[in-house]
């Protein structure tokens, strides 16, 4: 069987940039495999699958040595156009990548690029269809489809051409946990019934580790290759029931909660012990408050009560109103009917809560970290900037443009410019898009800190694990009504799409990692 | 076709566009006066929709065009059209600002086909292909060009207000030209009108009176809108426009990308170009040896090494 | 049965030049109406089909504005009924223009670029695609800096708005430009999945929109039957038959069978 991939000695560094960001690698991946490429950010994991297919060096400048042979062709001599029909690149958030209006457009996109004729397109686009389980969006619109619909459809335009190997960045960071597991299981059954090679890369390892048949590990200084236990071993990372059995000495160490489950039959563990403190007073208010866009109510009617202290995670597909919810607590959607207010009033946006929105591009504009939070701050004179430069942890960038960081850094400036208006609540949509953990762990201190000092927080996510670590109070939204509402063991210990990997294992009242490492030390 | 036959062509159809929308002016008497000028009128028209065709034909029709501009376009376009639908406030149309800050950041050829595909897709947007469009096309075209013809002052206080000066300038000259186009078919046989037995000199001064009565509070907006927004959004978007095309990794003809060539640290297998140029080894080192394994300062083969400085366009290997 | 763009383009072009060739009202009110049938029959939900009013106010605007300008001059019958008909004229002419934005579809247009103008047409496409996007983007930016306290609606503030709109776009085209790269555009060949028919329905479109026209220009080429209407003396214009009816010709797609559901 032959290699699908070979990086042969390949340094590679940008134009602008004096270290190199991949440095002497070589590996081989081979074909039929299903290859996860994670590590930390800058640590050069996009860049290794822009080498794959051309991008790197073709598309974006820089200094080269080593090559690469991608279906044993040397992508040197073959610009990312002419590796099209062996390779095919999916990006992080395919929604910017469509070129065409209709779905079945897009899907033949790129055939017709290969001058393919055109009964052997409608052959491809069928059998695409099918296998991506995509025939009733053929007729849409690529504007208007949900995140899992869209990363489909950019796998099944990607497939059309039939290339041997398939490269996706991310591809379920965007997704709510069904469209994870669906996008996941189709690039099973690509590897496991045809034989494709398909390379992604991913921060979220909860369900892809026990896919993977390599894991590409993307330090800084080194890349390693091998077999997922070796790997998440070197580089001391992985997903929770990993980062479990190695603290517990299981071996081999799981990497599936069906693993997992058969190392804790024999472990016993003492029950935590949980004493959260009660919640402060009211921060915000919403009595039967009813709130939508164009004469549809999202919302018909809610009763939520934010207390001060408190760190609540928004949970519930997508579609069930949570931004909805967020703007209206913040005070950008005024209510249709009932009130939102706290204790002085209506919330003022901005004085007394601050909302970092989905999309913290959004709200940078300025041409270092330091100005963006200072010209939040500029309006109140009694703050000093470099004090949510030093808590959310930037200080090493502070002079750098916010759009040169990675995903997760830009998360938190976004978030300090936002904290920086000295609201007393802070709300956050989504947070925890193509976060990466350091970032994460970054949030999750700076939202702890916060709210011992007498704030409050509400975040709306999709990341379970993100809600085990941080939230004091879980609220599940469905339809725009609260279906659940409780402490967090209990809630999320209930369901059964939105519980974390340590309660799956171990049973209700288990969160997180680190709570069950402690209380086996113990 | 060689580089200078292809400037010549492009300089010629540019003269061709500027006398299409010139010709009131320069077309001697001999074509007609009084009543028979005005019925010809119409076919001289027809005819100029086709110079500029061609004009067009040739400036946007290049098939030379990579994924990075096009998709340059297509984003930058799409502001143009969404800027556009606020409407003409008197005249003004934000859509300018686009025109002359790419253009200003991305060089004249760029400018051009911006302003043109722009126009022609915010056309197509609001459901408005008129007549006028080719003209139209052609006409904020020029804008983008002249704005990347503009000099570069390395102080952003010096450029911008070169860009400012240069927004009211094109201001009064779109609504000129823009004008000049209906003026014939508008304003024939009255006192404003085109007079085709006369001279050049005579019509100027009955188009200025006509340009007068018409279009000169409009273009008189246009103008000061242009140079508030270069004034206000000039330097912050000019900065971003850098930036993305330094991240693209753009080749334009621009003197705007600063592509910094850091010291290389030592060890660092220094690179060369192949194909193209051959730069010189610093070291000497030319062998033509596979590297040994293990010794990673080895000099790799010459086919081993390669150095690309732009993404499209660039003869690799 | 649905017409191929390429057919509306031929009864635009043919509209638009008979409305040139000729000022004799008795050929340019009928091929108004002309327009305004096939307008109301062929016409495109969407926002399209708002650009026959607007054309129609254009229309109406020049004429005004034409006649008005004999008051600069000498004001006689001549003068009068020639600024008139030269804005009827100019008036007829926006007004095809105006059925036939209503009509066609942008993206079926676009589509029919030659090869040669194929990148340009990609990005005429992707413009119209992106726009919305755009202007979505300009509300959730203005709402998001809302949420620091940066209020956008003033001039010096107009960065905050506009420069996180232009860098994510610019973002959004590094994605897209990689996208299309890795998907092989500009590879050479190129093949169409879905070529557009030409129907019998364009066939018929587009045949009638022809014939109209050569029967205008033969007319034109030869003894000028009424086309232009002497105004000095000025007299009341007289039609020959064949040339209304052959206007008349041009409401053909009006007549078509409607087709299904789009």
């Amino acid at each position: 069987m032959t290699d699908a991939v070979v990086f042969d000695r390949v340094t590679f560094g940008y134009p602008a940039s004096v270290q190199a960001v991949l440095d002497d690698v070589s590996l081989r991946l081979p074909e039929g495999s299903f290859v996860l490429v994670t590590g930390p950010t800058g640590g050069g994991k996009s860049t290794l699958l822009r080498a794959i297919n051309g991008l790197v060096p073709h598309f974006s400048g820089g200094r080269f040595s080593g090559r690469v042979l991608t279906a044993s062709r040397d992508t040197r001599m073959f610009k990312p156009r002419d590796m099209a029909d062996a390779v095919a690149f999916v990006p992080q958030d395919p929604g910017a990548s469509f070129v065409l209006d209709q779905v079945e457009d897009e899907l033949a996109y790129g055939m017709e690029n290969l001058g393919t004729p055109v009964a052997h397109m409608r052959r491809r686009i069928e059998e695409v269809v099918d296998l991506l389980g995509i025939d009733s969006l053929r007729r849409r619109s690529v504007r208007g489809l949900s995140g899992g619909e869209r990363q489909r459809v950019a796998i099944a335009a990607a497939l059309a051409a039939g290339p041997r190997v398939l490269v996706l960045d991310e591809p379920t960071s965007q997704l709510d946990p069904q469209g994870a597991e669906d996008v996941l299981a189709a690039l099973a059954r690509l590897v496991h019934d045809l034989g494709m090679t398909v390379v992604a890369a991913e921060h979220r390892l909860e369900r892809i580790a026990s896919f993977a048949d390599v894991v590409v590990g993307c330090l800084p200084r080194e890349v390693v290759a091998g077999s997922a236990a070796e790997v998440f071993d070197r580089i001391g990372s992985g997903p929770p029931v990993t980062l479990v059995g190695r603290a517990l000495g299981w071996s081999p160490a799981p990497l599936s909660v069906r693993d997992a489950r058969r190392h804790a039959a024999t472990t016993t563990l003492r029950r935590p012990r949980g004493a959260r403190p009660p919640a402060g007073p009211p921060a915000v208010r919403a009595r039967s408050a009813v709130a939508g866009y164009d004469g549809v109510d999202v919302i018909p009617g809610i009763d939520l009560v934010l207390g001060t202290g408190e760190r609540v995670a928004l949970m519930g597909r997508n579609g069930s109103g949570k931004t909805t919810l967020l703007r209206l607590l913040a005070g950008l959607l005024p209510p249709r009917a009932g009130s939102v207010g706290t204790a002085t009033g209506p919330p003022r946006t901005g004085v007394d809560v601050a909302l970092c929105p989905q999309e913290p591009e959004s709200v940078l504009f300025c041409s270092t970290v330091a100005e963006e939070i200072s010209s939040t701050v500029a309006r109140r004179s009694d703050v000093d900037p470099r004090r949510f430069i030093q808590e959310f942890g930037l200080a090493d960038v502070a002079d750098v443009h916010p759009r040169d960081l990675s995903a997760g850094r830009r998360l938190l400036v976004a978030a300090a410019a936002i904290a920086a208006t000295g609201a007393p609540v802070l709300l956050l949509d989504e947070p925890t898009r193509g976060l990466d953990p350091e970032a994460k762990a970054a949030l999750t201190d700076f939202l702890v800190g916060f709210t011992e000092r007498g704030g409050s927080s509400m975040f709306a996510t999709h990341d379970v694990e993100l809600a085990a670590a941080a939230a004091s109070r879980v609220v599940m939204l469905a339809g725009g009504e609260v279906i659940a509402d409780g402490a967090p063991e209990d809630v999320l210990g209930d369901s059964a799409v939105f519980a974390p990997q340590m309660t799956r294992v171990f049973g209700a009242g288990w969160l997180t990692p680190s709570q069950v490492i402690a209380a086996a030390s113990s | 076709m060689t580089n200078w036959a292809r400037r010549g062509l492009l300089l010629v159809c540019n003269l061709l566009g500027l006398a299409a929308f010139a010709w009131p002016f320069v077309l001697p008497a001999a074509v007609g006066g009084g009543a028979a000028g005005r019925a010809d009128a119409p076919y001289i028209g027809v005819g100029l929709v086709v110079c500029l065709g061609a004009l067009l034909f040739v400036e946007l029709g290049r098939g030379a065009l990579g994924a990075k501009e096009v998709a340059l376009v297509g984003v930058l376009g799409a502001a143009m059209v969404a800027l556009r639908l606020p409407g003409f406030v008197a005249g003004f149309s934000a859509m300018f600002i686009v025109v002359l800050v790419a253009g200003n950041a991305f060089g004249p050829g760029f400018g051009f086909l911006l302003g043109a595909t722009g126009t022609f897709a915010s056309g197509l947007f609001v459901g408005g292909l008129g007549p006028w469009l080719p003209f139209q096309m052609v006409a904020v075209g020029w804008v983008g060009m002249g704005a990347g013809w503009l000099p570069r002052p390395a102080a952003w206080r010096r450029r911008i207000a070169v860009l400012a000066a240069y927004g009211v300038v094109s201001g009064f000259a779109f609504g000129a030209l823009m004008n000049l186009w209906f003026w014939p078919f508008a304003a024939g046989g009255s006192e404003l009108g085109w007079a085709p037995g006369e001279g050049a000199a005579f019509n100027l001064t009955r188009y200025g009176a006509f340009y007068a009565v018409t279009s000169l509070a409009w273009d008189s907006a246009r103008a000061a809108g242009n140079a508030l927004l270069v004034v206000v959004l000039g330097r912050p978007l000019l900065g971003a426009l850098d930036r993305a095309a330094r991240r693209m990794h753009l080749e334009f003809p621009a003197r705007s990308i600063v592509e910094d060539e850091a010291e290389e640290p030592a060890g660092w297998p220094r690179p060369r170009v192949i194909g193209v140029e051959e730069s010189p080894d610093s070291t000497g080192q030319d062998a033509g040896e596979n590297p040994r394994r293990g010794d990673p300062r080895k000099v790799p083969q010459k086919a081993d090494r390669l150095r690309v400085t732009g993404g499209e366009g660039e003869r690799v290997g | 049965m649905s017409v191929h763009p390429g057919a509306w383009v031929v009864w635009g072009v043919g509209a638009g030049l008979v409305a040139m060739l000729t000022t004799n009202p008795f050929y340019l009110l009928p091929l108004v109406g002309v327009s305004w049938l096939v307008y109301s029959a062929c016409r495109v939900p969407g926002p399209s089909a708002r650009s026959f009013r607007t054309f129609l106010t254009f229309a109406v605007v020049a004429l005004v504005l034409r006649s008005g300008l004999v008051l600069f001059g000498t004001l006689d019958a001549g003068n009068l009924a020639s600024a008139v008909v030269e804005g009827l004229r100019l008036g007829t002419l926006l007004v095809v223009f105006g059925t036939f934005n209503s009509v066609a579809d942008p993206y079926g247009v676009l589509r029919l670029a030659p090869r040669r103008f194929y990148e340009v047409g990609l990005a005429s496409a992707l413009a119209l695609a992106f726009a919305p996007r755009m202007i979505a983007a300009v509300t959730s930016v203005r709402d998001a800096q809302r949420l620091r306290g940066i209020h956008v609606s003033r001039m010096r503030m107009l960065p905050a708005l506009a420069v996180p709109v232009l860098e994510n776009g610019m973002e959004d085209a590094l994605v897209l430009a990689e996208s299309m790269d890795a998907r092989g555009h500009g590879r050479g060949r190129r093949s169409r999945y879905r070529p557009l028919p030409w129907t019998t329905a364009s066939w018929v479109v587009a045949t009638a929109a022809a014939t109209t026209l050569s029967i205008f220009v033969i007319t034109a080429l030869g003894d000028n039957g009424g086309l232009s209407p002497s105004l000095f003396p000025l007299t009341w214009p007289e039609a020959e038959s064949i040339l209304v009816a052959s206007v008349c010709l041009l409401a053909v797609p009006a007549l078509l069978p409607k087709e299904g559901s789009r």
